[in-house]
Formats: C-alpha cells, sequence, structure tokens
C-alpha cells in the first residue's frame, strides 16, 4: 500500500517541508543562489509541487498545476519521495535504474542534492503530524 | 551483494572488414533511409569511402549524409543533422566515428524520432519510447559509447556538457571493425584507449552498482588494454593489438553503463566543457591523482586489480594498489600523453574560475558515483595537483 493516503495528504506534506526549507536561511540561501525552478511529479497518489528560485530573492513554492516553467522536472512515486526525504534513497542507483526519472540538465538537480540534505531531519515530525492528522 | 540490475542491449558483431554488412544489417533492422553521420577527420583519412560504397551499390537503400559533427559535438550541429534527416524522411541512422560522432547520432536520433529541439530532452531516464533502429561503427577505441546508454553534447555557448542517458540510446548493433582503426593516429590511439583504462578502473571503484558481471569485464577488459595499448600506438597497423583494444573499450563500455564512473570523469567533463579538451587526454591527466584522491576508500579493489593483471602479488592492499597507480602513469608516459593539465593548452585559473570549475565537476553526475565523497574544495586540490 502506498504511504500517502491521498493527493492532499501528499502536496500537504511535501509544501510544509518546502516552506521549512525556506525559512532554513542556509538551505534558502544556497537554493536562492542557484536560481532553479524544479518541479517534482509524483504518482500514486499523484502529486506536483514547484520550487520556483527563479528571481534570486524569494523560494516560491505552489503545489498542484500551475504555468511556471521548470528547468528540471523529476518524475517518481510517492513511495520514493518519502524514503527520499528519511535519507533512504540511494540516489544514484534511483536515477541510473530509472527509479527516478530526471528531464532537464540533471547537474543542476544533483547540485541541489547536499543543499537540502538537513532537511531529511526535519520530515518524520511533518510527516507523522499530517498522518495523525488524518487518523484523528 | 548489492542488489543490481545489468543491462547490455547492444548486438555486437566483430570481425576484419565488417563495417562492410552495415548496410545488410540496417536492412534487417527494417530502415531503408539511411542518415550516416561522421566528421572531416573520417573523411579525409578516407575510413568512411569504402562504407558508403557498399550503401550506393544496394538499390533498396538510400542515404542523407552528414559529416560535419566537430569535435566533443554540439548542439547546434545537432539540430542540424536532425533537420536534414527529418527532411529526407530517414528512418534509421548510421554513425561512424568516435565518441563525438556516435554520441551526435544518438541524439540526433531522438530528435529525429522525437521532433522539437534536442535540448528539451536532457535528462535521464526521460525517454519512453524505442527510437529509431541505430547501427554504431566505432573508429576509434576508448569511449564505449557504441554500447553505452549514455550521450553527451557540447552546449559551446554555455560552455557545459549536456547529458542525455536512456536504455533507448544504446545502439541497436554495434559493428568493431579492427582494420577501421589502422588509420587512428598514435595521440589519438593512446588518448582514447586511457579513456577505456579510466572507465575499467573507475568503474570498478564504484560500490553500489557493483556485480559480479561487470567484475569480469572491468578486470579483463583493462588486462587487454595494459597488453595491447602500447603496441597498438607503436605499431597501427597490428590487427591484433588493435583488435584487443576496441573488444576492451568496448567490455569497459558496457561496464560503465551500468555501473557509472567517478570523479575523474566528473573533472574531465567540466574541464572539456569549458576547454574543449579532448575527453580521452583530459582523463588520462586526472587519473592518476583522482586514484590517489580514492585510495583510502578503494585499495583493496585496486590491489585486486593489480593482482589481476599481475603487476605484484603483494599481499598488502595499500601497497598493491599504489603498484597500480605507478603502472597506470608509466602506461601513459610509455604511450606518449601528457602527464600535466597545463600540457593541454589549459590556462592558469583565477581563484573564482576554479571554484566554478570545480562546482561544475561536483554537480556533474558522474561524481554521484564515485565511491569517496568529494566537495569542492576536494576537487579543487586534484585538479591542482593535475595542473
Ligand atoms: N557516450 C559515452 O558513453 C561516452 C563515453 C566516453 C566519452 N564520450 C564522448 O566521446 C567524445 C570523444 O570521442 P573520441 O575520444 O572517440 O574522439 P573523437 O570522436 O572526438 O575523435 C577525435 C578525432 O579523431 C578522428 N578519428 C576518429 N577515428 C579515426 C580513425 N579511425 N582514423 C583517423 N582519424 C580518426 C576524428 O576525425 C576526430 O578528429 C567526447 O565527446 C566524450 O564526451 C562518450
Ligand atoms: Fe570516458
Amino acid at each position: 500500500m502506498a504511504i500517502f493516503t491521498s493527493t492532499e495528504q501528499l502536496n500537504e506534506v511535501m509544501e510544509r517541508l518546502w516552506n521549512k526549507i525556506k525559512a532554513d536561511p542556509e538551505m534558502s540561501r544556497q537554493l536562492l543562489k542557484s536560481k532553479l525552478t524544479v518541479r517534482f511529479y509524483y504518482r500514486e497518489p499523484e502529486g506536483r509541487l514547484t520550487l520556483d528560485c527563479s528571481d534570486g530573492k524569494e523560494m516560491k513554492i505552489f503545489t498542484g498545476e500551475n504555468n511556471v516553467k521548470p528547468v528540471v522536472e523529476m518524475f517518481m512515486k510517492s513511495d520514493v519521495a518519502h524514503e527520499f526525504w528519511l535519507g533512504k534513497v540511494n540516489v544514484p542507483v534511483a536515477i541510473l535504474s530509472g527509479k527516478i526519472v530526471s528531464k532537464g540538465p540533471v547537474q543542476s538537480a544533483l547540485s541541489l542534492l547536499p543543499v537540502v540534505k538537513p532537511a531529511y531531519a526535519m520530515y518524520p515530525e511533518i510527516f507523522e503530524a499530517a498522518r495523525e492528522k488524518k487518523a484523528g | 551483494m548489492n542488489p543490481f540490475v545489468f543491462e547490455a542491449p547492444t548486438r555486437i558483431e566483430y570481425g576484419e572488414g565488417m563495417a562492410a554488412s552495415a548496410a545488410e544489417i540496417l536492412k534487417g533492422l527494417g530502415a531503408s533511409k539511411i542518415l550516416i553521420v561522421s566528421d572531416q577527420g573520417l573523411v579525409k583519412s578516407g575510413v568512411i569511402a569504402p562504407i558508403l560504397k557498399c550503401f550506393q551499390e544496394d538499390q533498396s537503400l538510400s542515404t542523407s549524409i552528414f559529416t560535419d559533427v566537430p569535435p566533443d559535438s554540439d548542439v547546434t550541429c545537432v539540430n542540424k543533422a536532425a533537420a536534414q534527416a527529418a527532411k529526407d524522411g530517414c528512418d534509421g541512422v548510421l554513425a561512424i566515428g568516435g565518441g563525438s560522432v556516435l554520441d551526435a547520432a544518438k541524439v540526433v536520433n531522438i530528435a529525429l524520432t522525437l521532433g522539437g529541439d534536442v535540448l528539451d530532452y536532457q535528462g535521464m531516464n526521460n525517454l519512453t519510447n524505442r527510437l529509431k533502429p541505430m547501427v554504431a561503427i566505432p573508429t576509434t577505441a576508448g569511449t564505449g559509447s557504441e554500447v553505452s546508454a549514455v550521450a553527451m553534447v557540447r552546449d559551446v555557448a554555455e560552455g557545459k556538457k549536456l547529458l542525455y542517458g536512456s536504455r533507448f540510446l544504446a545502439p541497436d548493433v554495434s559493428i568493431l571493425d579492427p582494420t577501421l582503426l589502422v588509420s587512428l593516429p598514435a595521440k589519438l590511439t593512446a588518448a582514447t584507449g586511457l579513456d577505456a583504462v579510466t572507465h575499467c578502473i573507475e568503474a570498478y571503484s564504484v560500490e553500489v552498482t557493483r556485480s559480479p558481471l561487470t567484475d569480469v569485464l572491468c578486470l579483463e577488459g583493462l588486462r587487454l588494454l595494459f597488453q595491447s595499448l602500447p603496441q597498438a600506438t607503436k605499431h597501427g597497423d597490428d590487427l591484433e593489438a588493435r583488435s584487443n583494444t576496441m573488444i576492451a573499450a568496448t567490455m569497459a563500455g558496457i561496464a560503465f553503463t551500468n555501473l557509472g564512473v567517478g570523479v575523474v570523469h566528473a573533472l574531465a567533463h567540466a574541464t572539456g566543457g569549458q576547454f574543449g579538451t579532448h575527453h580521452g587526454t583530459t582523463n588520462s591527466v586526472f587519473l592518476p591523482y583522482g586514484m590517489q584522491f580514492n585510495l583510502e576508500v578503494v585499495a583493496p579493489r585496486y590491489a585486486t586489480m593489480a593482482r589481476y593483471l599481475k603487476l605484484t602479488d603483494d599481499k598488502n592492499d595499500e601497497v598493491a594498489a599504489q603498484t597500480l597507480i605507478a603502472r597506470v602513469k608509466a602506461l601513459s608516459g610509455e604511450i606518449g600523453l601528457p602527464s600535466r593539465l597545463r600540457d593541454l593548452g589549459v590556462p592558469a585559473l583565477k581563484q573564482d574560475q576554479l571554484e566554478n570549475l570545480a562546482s561544475l565537476a561536483n554537480s556533474d553526475p558522474a561524481i554521484m558515483f564515485n565511491p569517496k565523497e568529494a566537495s569542492v574544495q576536494d576537487i579543487i586540490g586534484i585538479y591542482e595537483r593535475a595542473y
């Protein structure tokens, strides 16, 4: 069974996580420096999250459909995203085997990996809160 | 053992004179209007003329010929070739050349099959369909592009190399014909051979994707290269030596496409993207320094290679590993390759330029597979030692 029970739950968790990343001065500084726009396409359940750092001033975070044109797009099962944020995905293997599919300059996406590593520690709490809310 | 995936989808046909069967092979794949991709160096050296003649003699096939691939290719040339192929209604691709031509042809095939601009198809595993049939005839023994699932094309305007990765990029058939290597000058024989040596060593050092299937390819590939590369460089008409290097390069190609490479390739891609240095030559310069950097985590692997090559029977891994590094350096010297980056015409870099280049290398996909974590500072260190 999939870890996330609905698109709403998935989008909510990812949006909260990225907002926490945005609130972290070091992570947001480095992401803004990249000026990158990335869109994540999740499946089972479906979900979309767009991160727009293009103006270098403010990180914009959108869930669902929107008109922002991403430079890099990443496609994966929602379960893979969950495991990724738990720090349990071997990213090179996932990229080589196609578990994580990337479109656009892969280099740009890879340069962000070390930047967001501190967010692994933030994720479990955010995920548990969303799950408890659902259960409650 | 790690879980692993191993894929080798390309059919390989080896033989002296085998290139003459390209037309038959393409027909067998259902193609009848063939885009033939090559470069001016190959036109001048007379390598492609006899192959073209076979096509001209076959009334059931028509051809569209593009021979303007520059070294390391370029997005502009790829778009131009794809437009020509589309206009001529091509339904199959034949690439005759070194890695630059083979990579260009792979990316041309994406645009020919799917339409649009090649910049839109960069990525890893983002192609979902088979492409038009493609046959590769390598004329260098080095890159492994004839069997690999990746292609790199230079974006000259941006000073970067673009990456395309998909199982659908591995050619359907590769024809290994050692007679085509005879005209390859000694300098390029050496440089492309060292690219293959680097593939064997870097791929064998990757931990996360390794398997016994890839181990044998790296070990035996490296043995053949050490055995025959000096002879192929000094006596370019020795077909046995040429065959050994050609087959070894293909073995290394199958290995690295399943395994990944490492910091040496990451640095070679970044340096080549910025300064246009030849891929194999750049690898050969960085290789001993990259190996030294990784030594503390991969000494047992280097030691296994050194013992397999019968360079030493020392039981101490550290000592045996150092023997391999020394032998790699000696091989480069023996076949006349430069040992310093400055000898490749790379200018001395200021601190900010150095950081920029190291950051490029640090986000190169090759670096993901390096057995030891490498920071931007580490990469600058390797670069400076190699300079
Ligand atoms: N796709 C992959 O898996 C892969 C792996 C490694 C490298 N590469 C790419 O391969 C490229 C380098 O390829 P390369 O090292 O084969 O060199 P190359 O294709 O750039 O060729 C170098 C020169 O050699 C000439 N030449 C080639 N074969 C000849 C022959 N038989 N006789 C006379 N002249 C000949 C060419 O005309 C050219 O001028 C780089 O762009 C690199 O990024 C790709
Ligand atoms: Fe290479």
